[in-house]
């Protein structure tokens, strides 16, 4: 497929290509929303990091994972200037106030850009290639975020695409998620 | 400022840049013979402070506290400031803006800059994780961005808002490894890479393909920096520093503006060309970071050698090769010489100082150059990194 075709704003959506659920799925721990499922297991990927870094010993953002965990998506905002921060905060960086306040956020959106990557991956991500990745836009918030795109092919992928975020479990228990291509 | 604090780039040199069966500090060790047969006049003893810029040792060597170990490799002992330089893939131009400063402020009057990076290891993967939290590890990084996708979303939008074509990236490419071919240090030296076979390599991260993307490269070299009563001693041909400027303005992607214009190089450029007193057409060459072919289009426009969204025309034009408007990067650039990220500042200030000299290759000699601009962009281009240099003599 030529590459210069995956540039054309999408005018109609594909139904992206169905993919069979992994049956009898490995005893993750309980998450709201359903684990990445596909043909070929799709390994889930670490966080490039050694061990968790997200309960409340350790941040002071545990409620974004603890949210996460539930099936919401949430970040802060600043109860002075309003301003919407990505990632969430525990200081405003605006007026550097420490009144932050924990905000739904919206869990659809479109792709504004996206790749793949087909060689080079990190660690843990190596037996998960081609990764289809993307900016979304978020519906009805000033937000563009990164994230993996599940369940459309790179080659089928195409800007404009609708998404709908999903919460997924790491199958170390911490709550992780990306981005899933609707009809 | 009294005029003996201007500060000059005297003389340097690189090891082989490539896929190179050494260690870390045995290119530390190899950047120090390079460095005392380039700079004839240069004592260990006159040396009295080190600057090391090294991208990401503690992971390509599980070393940390390199500014010590670079010293013992290289036979220095400096004695007024020792430090490391880290700023990803403009570590090297860091480093050497820090020598600049120091000297400027009249804490150092000989420094060496030094750049180093051992990327090649035997798992990849390590090697790729390390670059990939060069971006924001737990909220970008972790879902899968590296610098390729990265691009290549930048590629993309470019492509849609501009209509720029492969055949324009491929243009870029092909300039700098020609100019590579030309440049024995350069990783692909020996290789050549004309336009249809650009065209032919397999995709990395669609639509950039494997001739888009800068290597993975290990290499070190080092440059001598001297405050003007000190520069006579090494060289007729100093490359004074005229101007400098460098901006950042986010880290996490939902922060960037734009993915096409890149105001913080148009920042960081405004301010070095005022600070030199001189504009962009006063230019006689350009090294510019071409860590991917995008990159360095979207840099020409950043910059104003052309109006905004005819990167892709300005390349394909010829208007950035020997000949036209501006010559940018007859090094070879990181595409064709390869990005060891610490080293690569490093090289592009002894391409300033040997195009000064006349003693590249004549094929990629720029004629009578007198004034250089050094670019570097780090992470996803959200530090922009500019030197203006001047030839003395
Ligand atoms: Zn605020």
């Amino acid at each position: 497929m030529s590459v210069l075709s995956a540039l054309a704003e999408v005018k109609e959506r594909k139904a992206p290509k169905s993919r069979k659920r992994r049956s009898g799925a490995t005893a993750s721990p309980p998450m709201a929303a359903s684990p990445v499922g596909s043909g070929p297991p799709e390994r889930l990927p670490y966080l490039l990091d050694l061990y968790p870094l997200e309960s409340a010993a350790q941040t002071r953002l545990s409620p974004f994972f603890e949210a996460l965990h539930q099936g919401r998506f949430t970040t802060t905002r600043c109860r002075k200037d309003g301003k919407l921060l990505w990632p969430p905060r525990v200081v405003c960086p605006v007026c550097h106030t420490t009144e932050l306040e924990w905000v739904d956020l919206p869990a659809t959106g479109r792709i504004y850009a996206f790749s793949a990557l087909l060689a080079g991956a990190p660690i843990g991500q190596e037996a998960d290639l081609p990764r289809v990745v993307g900016l979304v836009e978020l519906d009805g918030v000033p937000l563009r975020l990164f994230g993996r795109l599940l369940g459309v092919d790179w080659q089928a992928c195409r800007i404009g695409l609708r998404v709908r975020l999903e919460p997924l479990a790491l199958p170390d228990g911490r709550a992780y998620y990306a981005f899933r291509v609707t009809p | 400022m009294s005029e003996n604090r201007e500060v000059a780039v005297v003389g340097g040199g690189l090891t082989k840049f490539g896929v190179r069966p050494v260690t870390w500090a045995e290119l530390a060790q190899e950047a120090g013979e390079v460095l005392f047969r380039s700079v004839p006049g240069l004592e260990a003893s006159s040396v009295d402070s080190l600057f090391v810029g090294a991208a990401e040792p503690e992971r390509f060597a599980f070393q940390s506290h390199v500014a010590p170990l670079v010293a013992e490799q290289m036979g220095l002992a400096p004695h007024r400031i020792v430090q490391r330089n880290e700023l990803a893939c403009a570590s090297g131009q860091s480093a050497i803006r820090s020598a600049y400063a120091a000297i400027r402020a009249g804490l150092s009057d000989i420094a060496v800059a030094v750049g180093v990076e051992k990327m090649n290891l035997p798992s990849m993967a390590e090697a790729n994780s390390a670059m990939a939290c060069v971006l924001d590890r737990p909220w970008d990084a972790a879902h899968g961005l590296t610098a390729p996708p990265f691009f290549a979303m930048v590629a993309q939008r470019h492509m849609l808002e501009h209509g720029t074509t492969e055949e324009q990236f491929a243009a870029v490419s092909q300039k700098n490894h020609r100019f590579a071919n030309a440049n024995p240090v350069a990783q692909f030296y020996d290789k050549k890479f004309d336009r249809e076979k650009l065209l032919r390599l397999p995709l990395v991260a669609p639509p950039l393909r494997l001739g888009d993307c800068s290597a993975m490269t290990d290499g070190a070299g080092a440059v001598v920096l001297a405050a003007a009563d000190r520069v006579r001693e090494f060289t007729d041909t100093p490359a004074w520093i005229r101007g400098t400027g460098q901006y950042s303005d986010f880290h996490n992607l939902a922060n960037m503006e734009s993915l096409t214009d890149w105001t913080g190089l148009t920042r960081a450029s405004r301010e070095a060309f005022r600070s030199a007193g001189i504009r962009p057409t006063d230019l006689d060459f350009a090294e510019l970071h071409d860590c991917f072919t995008i990159s360095e289009l979207i840099e020409y426009e950043a910059i104003g050698l052309c109006p905004k969204g005819e990167g892709g025309k300005f390349a394909a034009d010829g208007r950035s090769d020997l000949g036209g408007d501006l010559v940018v990067n007859p090094r070879g650039g990181l595409l064709g010489c390869g990005h060891p990220l610490g080293a690569t500042g490093i090289a592009q200030a002894v391409e300033v100082s040997q195009q000064f000299a006349h003693t590249v290759d004549p094929s990629r000699q720029v004629p009578d150059p007198e004034w250089a601009m050094v670019h570097n962009l780090s992470g996803s281009a959200n530090v922009h990194s500019v030197m203006i240099y001047q030839r003395g003599g």
